[in-house]
C-alpha cells in the first residue's frame, strides 16, 4: 500500500528558475492495485514516482508505504521495500557485470551485504530457473556480460530483477518507452504476468494514453503538478482515448497540447 | 641490464603493484579518480619508519609497523571519500586537498623531511640470513609471493556480497541504489582499501630504500595509473581475477620499460628524468590506444 499525503516538490527553490513540480498531491494506492499515471511533459508524473522512490526529496508532506513512514529514508534504504524499473534499459542493469552477477545483486537487495560469496550454486540455480520463464535463452548465458544483451533483453532482465525478493511495491517509469513496439508488447505482457503472479502494488508512468487505459485497474492524470482526474472501475473500462481528451478539455477548458500522449 | 638490476626492478615492481591494485580499485572499479595516493604512499612510509625507529614494544616490529601504515592509508582514503560524498567536494579536488595536507603531516610525523632506517630491523632483515640464495633474490621472491597473496585476497573480496556491491556502485550508481546498495558507503570503504594498499606499498618501499622521504609521493598516482592502463592494454579482460593479474603484469612491464630507458647507454637520460619518462610512457600508451581504437573501428566499418 502506498499513501501520499499533501506532497509538495519545488525545484530550484528560491531561485529565478523555481518550479513547483508537485502542488499538494494526495494519493492512496491500496495493496494489489495497478495504477497507471499519465500526463504531458513536466506535469509531475515522474516527479511523483521519484518522490516515492526517494530520488526527489519532498519539501512537504509524507510518503507512507506498507504502513511505514519513509519520507526521510535514502533511496537505497527504500529499495528494500520498493523496487523499480527505469525507462532506459541501460540504467536498470550493470553492463560490465555478468547476467548472473546482476541477478545476485538483485537477490541481495533486501539483505545486508556481507562477506559471503555473492554468487553461489543456490543463486545460480535460482537465476537459471527464473530466467527460463522469459523464453529468451538467457539461462544459458549466465556468465555473459549484460552489455552484450539487446535493450529488450536488458529490460526483461531488469523486470525480473525488480521482482525477485519479497518487495511488494513496483514502480515502472515508462519502462517500455525506449523499446520497439514488438519488444514493448513483450515486456508489457511479462509485466502483467509477474504483477498478477506476485500480487504486486504497481505504479506505472506512461506517455501513452491507450497503454494507460488498457493496463492495470486505475488511471490518474497529472497536469501542472496536480492530479486532475482519477478514474477506475466501469467508467474506466468503457473509456477510449478520445473520451479522456474530452474529459481533459471539459475540466481544463483547453486542448491538450502534447501529441506524444496520443501516440501508440 | 644485469641479473642483479633485473631482480631489483622486479622488487620495486612488486612493491608498486600493491599501489597499482589500489589504483585499480579507485579508477576502474569505483570510477573515482583518486589522487590521495600522492599523500597516502609517503604517509604509510612515514608512519612505518617512525614506528620502526621508535623502539616501542610491539609497534616497532616492522610487520606491525607496516600494518599500521595500511591503517594510516585507510584513514587518508576514508577522509578523501568523506569530503566527496558528505560535503560534495569534487572527487579530484578532495584527493588533492588530502594529499596536500598529508605532505605537511608527513613532515610532522617524521619531525623532519625524512627518516632514515639505518641499523634497525625491517621486514627484509630476516632474508639476509637465508642461506639457499642471495638476500636480494629472497627479497624479490618474498615480495612476489606477497603480491600474489594480496591479489588473491582482493579477488576473493570482490566476489563477496560487499565486493560485488562495490563494483555495481562504481559501474552504475543508480542501479546500485535501486538494489539497496549504499553507494556512499562503498566509496568510503573502496577508497579506504585502495589507500591502505598505497600505505603498505609506501612502508615496504621505505624499508627497501632504507629511508622514508616526504617527497617520495610525487608521481605515485601516475605510477599506479600507468600500471593499470598498461596492464589493461597488454591483457584486456572482463573477468576480475584476470584484470587484477593484468595490473600486476602492467606494473612489471612499466617498471621494466622505465629501467631500460634510464639504464640504456646513449639515451642521455638519468635518474632525475624518471617523472618525465613516466609521463611520456603513459602518454605513449594512451595515444597508441586511441589509434588502435580508430583503426579497429574503421576496419569494422568497412566490413559491415
Amino acid at each position: 500500500m502506498i499513501d501520499l499525503k499533501n506532497i509538495h516538490v519545488t525545484f530550484n527553490a528560491g531561485s529565478p528558475l523555481e518550479t513547483r513540480a508537485l502542488r499538494g498531491i494526495d494519493l492512496n494506492i491500496p495493496e494489489g492495485q495497478f495504477l497507471t499515471v499519465i500526463g504531458s511533459n513536466g506535469a509531475g508524473k515522474s516527479t511523483s514516482l521519484n518522490s516515492i522512490a526517494g530520488i526527489v526529496p519532498v519539501g512537504q508532506g509524507s510518503v507512507v508505504v506498507n504502513g511505514i513512514n519513509i519520507t526521510k529514508w535514502a533511496v537505497h534504504k527504500r529499495s528494500k521495500i520498493i523496487s523499480r524499473v527505469f525507462q532506459d534499459p541501460k540504467m536498470g542493469t550493470c553492463e560490465n557485470l555478468s547476467i548472473l552477477e546482476n541477478y545476485a545483486i538483485a537477490c541481495g537487495r533486501t539483505q545486508p551485504k556481507g562477506f559471503g560469496f555473492a554468487v553461489n550454486s543456490n543463486i545460480r540455480e535460482q537465476a537459471a530457473k527464473n530466467l527460463s520463464v522469459l523464453g529468451l535463452g538467457l539461462e544459458d548465458r549466465l556468465n555473459d556480460m549484460v552489455g552484450l544483451l539487446s535493450g529488450g533483453q536488458r529490460q526483461a532482465l531488469s523486470l525480473l530483477m525488480a521482482t525477485t525478493g519479497d518487495t511488494k511495491v513496483l514502480l515502472l517509469d515508462e519502462h517500455t518507452a525506449a523499446l520497439d513496439p514488438k519488444t514493448a508488447a513483450f515486456v508489457m505482457e511479462l509485466t502483467n504476468k509477474l504483477v498478477k503472479k506476485l500480487n504486486l502494488t504497481v505504479v506505472m508512468v506512461t506517455h501513452s494514453m491507450s497503454q494507460a487505459l488498457e493496463t492495470g485497474d486505475r488511471t490518474i492524470m497529472f497536469h501542472q503538478g496536480k492530479i486532475i482526474f482519477d478514474i477506475t472501475g466501469e467508467e474506466r473500462a468503457n473509456m477510449q482515448v478520445k473520451d479522456l481528451l474530452d474529459l481533459f478539455k471539459r475540466d481544463q477548458g483547453q486542448e491538450l497540447a502534447d501529441d506524444s500522449l496520443l501516440l501508440s | 641490464m644485469s641479473y642483479y638490476e633485473f631482480m631489483g626492478t622486479l622488487e620495486l615492481a612488486f612493491i608498486f603493484a600493491i599501489l597499482a591494485l589500489g589504483a585499480f580499485i579507485t579508477f576502474k572499479i569505483l570510477d573515482f579518480p583518486d589522487l590521495t595516493v600522492e599523500g597516502s604512499f609517503p604517509f604509510g612510509a612515514s608512519v612505518a619508519a617512525v614506528l620502526i625507529t621508535s623502539g616501542l614494544p610491539v609497534l616497532s616490529n616492522p610487520w606491525v609497523a607496516t600494518f599500521c601504515a595500511g591503517i594510516a592509508g585507510f584513514g587518508a582514503g576514508y577522509l578523501t571519500a568523506t569530503l566527496n560524498v558528505k560535503f560534495k567536494i569534487l572527487h579530484i579536488l578532495s584527493g588533492i586537498l588530502v594529499a596536500t595536507a598529508l605532505y605537511s603531516i608527513n613532515i610532522r610525523v617524521m619531525d623532519g623531511p625524512n627518516e632514515p632506517l639505518l641499523n634497525v630491523d625491517t621486514v627484509y632483515t630476516w632474508f639476509d640470513t637465508v642461506e639457499v640464495m642471495a638476500s636480494f633474490e629472497a627479497k624479490t621472491l618474498f615480495l612476489g609471493a606477497l603480491i600474489i597473496v594480496i591479489k588473491l585476497l582482493l579477488d576473493a573480496f570482490l566476489s563477496t556480497g560487499i565486493g560485488l556491491s562495490m563494483r555495481a556502485a562504481g559501474a552504475n550508481p543508480e542501479m546500485a541504489r535501486a538494489n539497496g546498495i549504499n553507494v556512499d558507503k562503498m566509496k568510503l570503504y573502496g577508497l579506504g582499501i585502495a589507500n591502505a594498499l598505497a600505505g603498505v606499498s609506501g612502508a615496504l618501499f621505505a624499508q627497501t630504500i632504507g629511508a622514508s622521504d616526504a617527497q617520495s609521493g610525487i608521481g605515485m598516482i601516475i605510477i599506479g595509473l600507468a600500471s593499470v592502463i598498461i596492464g589493461m592494454s597488454l591483457m584486456p579482460s572482463r573477468l576480475m581475477w584476470q584484470a587484477t593479474f593484468a595490473v600486476i603484469l602492467g606494473t612489471v612491464a612499466y617498471r621494466s620499460a622505465i629501467a631500460v630507458a634510464l639504464n640504456a647507454d646513449g639515451t642521455g637520460l638519468n635518474a632525475s628524468d624518471l617523472q618525465m619518462v613516466t609521463a611520456g610512457l603513459v602518454i605513449l600508451v594512451l595515444v597508441a590506444q586511441y589509434y588502435s581504437r580508430n583503426y579497429f573501428a574503421a576496419k569494422k566499418g568497412r566490413k559491415s
